[in-house]
């Protein structure tokens, strides 16, 4: 079968009616979950997973409902950015820039179109970049050892420490925690317990719905409840509703530049929507010079960014697929579900589980349409979701999360342990080290681990075969390009670009 | 000193006793050349090294973190993270809706409801809720006190 051929396939599976009802439910949850202000898509999907494996969806069928949250969020940030100048979501934070001016000038409705259509469209690109890009990879990565994975794997962890936040260090230390954490539970080749302090809840290791929903549901709840801001001030969203062709023209090569730019960084492990909605942001705004108004409600400065963000949701699902690194802080969630499932992502993915593979390749071509028809015209219902208050929205968030986690194992120890896990991760949060980092290490951890001793059984305790073949080689210089990255980018800045 | 560095001094303090308890992790049988001792004495060594870097690197290393906090809102914080603690403690013993109850009570209160608001809606999501997991997606969740009452 080739590539066209086995898409029709995902689309069979993905278009039964279970599963695009899930996607419906998913897509809706999801643009709501965007649009509450400190909520993202990490959050939604960390809160649906365990319900997804508690209901005994099949593992397509789970997957199927967390991507369409996942693209969800990222529509859904922009209604709150443009609204009441507050990002839903951080891939949503360069959309207030122009959007919020925007509706000030009574365009709100354009505004909330435009970046509608935008968002379909940098999705639409990125998941056909998926459909190209990703079987080649996965073909190219079949041939990957275990010394190959590893050193991989150390590429994906340099590679957020080049790329997030404002310091490595502490990009480095949060992955660090993560891989750390990975290791606590019984050794799976010698049966050695580690760091359970013979804890018999502790002695299968650390659950991973425990730590996702400890470290982005509590302490999200806590960092709420510093900013106890009540009371936005909703703009209405003016005459017309609709945006008409020529402003869709006018803004149509900012879409497809910044779908193309927010594809390739969604790729690269750790560089998420984010950043690629900076940086198309910025290169329209360049591309744009004088003509452009942005930062006063210019069109395109609400196009780019949104087409960019939910391109790069999508790529980041490339990584995930072929080579089991996920490409953003989400995937990585959406890779801990599949271990939930005991399946291992990576390229035999591709050939083992097409049902899995290209029925979520699918369900993203048809979540995207579903979540373009839902966005258009409910934009006002969801927009009234933003009047209620906090005090009603957290208390229920919290007992959806303490539901989630007691689902999987029913214990009262989990349910503490999280409540531990959100103090310390609200401490992390406020002393910037970076919780997406920290997620990844976890979800790499274990693999890592087995890896490295795989390739070093194979050369019996030799370490040279970690870095013997040319593929390793290549992988090793570029972490180390990745470490160097911070500071080559401060030479550049200080060399090319004079102070302002 | 600083935040920053108390905490990060605090992790590394953390670590090393883990490296002192990894020492220990070895195997009767070699199955494999390194054995289930390394790894984690690596991982936490870097994590050490790294805390230890934050702990005591120059201050010019180091951006200014403003932590916006003040007593209200520390108070606010330590009440919320309890009233999640005791959650996560009674949600067994009592069960999901009286915990839920009690929990989403506090925590409204907390995020500026006012009492009687506060109180009608914590009744509401936890009546909600019990209805929606455990009677139409069959997440099953305990009843604690209530389950001579109902069903």
């Amino acid at each position: 079968m080739d590539t066209f051929d086995f898409l029709m396939h995902g689309f069979a599976v993905a278009s039964t009616p279970k599963n695009l009802l899930l996607a419906l439910i998913g897509a809706f949850l999801g643009t709501i979950v965007g649009m509450l202000p400190g909520l993202g898509p990490i959050n939604g999907v960390a809160i649906l997973l365990p319900f997804a494996f508690a209901l005994g969806l099949p593992p397509e069928s789970a997957l199927i409902l967390l991507a369409a949250v996942y693209l969800g969020c990222e529509y859904g940030g922009r209604i709150s950015a443009i609204l009441i100048n507050v990002p839903g979501d951080a891939g949503a934070i360069m959309t207030t820039l122009d959007g919020y001016p925007l509706a000030k000038q009574g365009k709100a409705g354009i505004a909330l179109s435009l970046s509608a259509v935008s968002s379909f469209v940098g999705a639409t690109i990125a998941t056909i970049g998926v459909v190209l890009f990703a079987p080649l990879l996965a073909k190219w990565a079949i041939s990957f050892g275990p010394a190959e994975y590893f050193v991989l794997m150390v590429f994906a962890i340099t590679c957020l420490s080049g790329l997030v936040g404002d310091q490595p260090v502490k990009t480095g230390i949060a992955a660090l925690i993560g891989l750390g954490l990975a290791t606590v539970g019984v050794d799976a080749v010698t049966g050695i317990y580690r760091f359970t302090f013979d804890s018999v809840n502790l002695s299968d290791g650390i659950q991973f719905t425990t730590i996702v929903i400890g470290f982005f549901s509590v302490s999200e709840i806590l960092i709420l409840l510093e900013k106890t801001t009540t009371g936005h001030k909703v703009i209405e969203q003016g005459k017309r509703s609709l945006l008409n062709f020529k402003e869709f023209t006018f803004a149509f090569g900012a879409m497809l530049r910044s779908g193309l730019m927010g594809f390739v960084v969604g790729i690269l492990p750790g560089a998420g929507a984010t950043i690629a909605s900076a940086m198309t942001y910025a290169s329209e705004r360049k591309i744009a010079g004088d003509t452009g108004t942005f930062g006063d409600g210019d069109l395109r400065g609400v196009a780019s960014p949104e087409a960019a963000n939910n391109a790069s949701a999508c790529g980041s699902f490339v990584p995930m697929l072929t080579l089991g690194v996920p490409g953003s802080g989400t995937t990585a969630v959406m890779m801990g579900a599949l271990t939930l499932y005991n399946i291992t992502p990576g390229p035999q993915l591709f050939t083992e589980q097409p049902d899995i593979v290209w029925g979520l390749i699918a369900s993203l071509f048809i979540c995207n349409v579903i979540l373009l028809i839902m966005n258009i015209p409910l934009v006002g219902l969801f927009a009234k979701l933003l009047d209620v208050p906090n005090y009603i929205l957290i208390p229920a968030i919290a007992a959806v999360s303490f539901v989630g986690v007691y689902s999987i194992h029913s214990t009262t120890f989990d349910l503490v342990f999280m409540v531990a896990l959100g103090v310390f991760g609200y401490f992390l949060r406020k002393l910037n080290f970076p919780l997406s980092a920290l997620i990844l290490g976890y979800v790499l951890g274990e693999l890592m681990e087995s890896n490295l001793r795989r390739a070093l059984s194979i050369s019996q305790g030799e370490l040279s075969i970690l870095w013997s073949s040319p593929i390793t080689v290549v992988l090793w210089l570029l972490a180390i390009l990745m470490v160097f990255m911070p500071v080559i980018r401060s030479i550049y800045r200080r060399k090319f670009k004079p102070a302002i | 000193m600083t935040m920053e560095r108390l905490f990060s001094g605090l992790m590394a303090l953390v670590s090393i006793f883990l490296i002192y308890l990894a020492i220990g992790y070895v195997a009767p049988i070699a199955y494999d050349p390194i054995g289930p001792r390394p790894y984690p004495i690596l991982i936490f060594s870097l994590l050490a090294f790294g805390c230890l870097v934050v702990a005591f690197r120059p201050a010019s290393f180091t951006k200014a973190i403003e932590l916006g906090l003040n007593k209200t809102i520390i108070r606010n914080l330590i009440l919320c993270a309890l009233a999640l603690l005791v959650y996560g403690l009674i949600f067994e013993v009592l069960g999901f809706i009286l915990a839920t109850i009690l929990m989403s009570f506090a925590v409204g209160l907390l995020f500026a409801g006012n009492p009687l608001k506060s109180f009608i809606f914590s009744v509401l999501i936890s009546i909600g809720l019990y209805v929606l997991f455990d009677i139409f997606l069959d997440v099953k969740l305990p009843l604690g006190l209530l389950s001579g009452i109902i069903g």
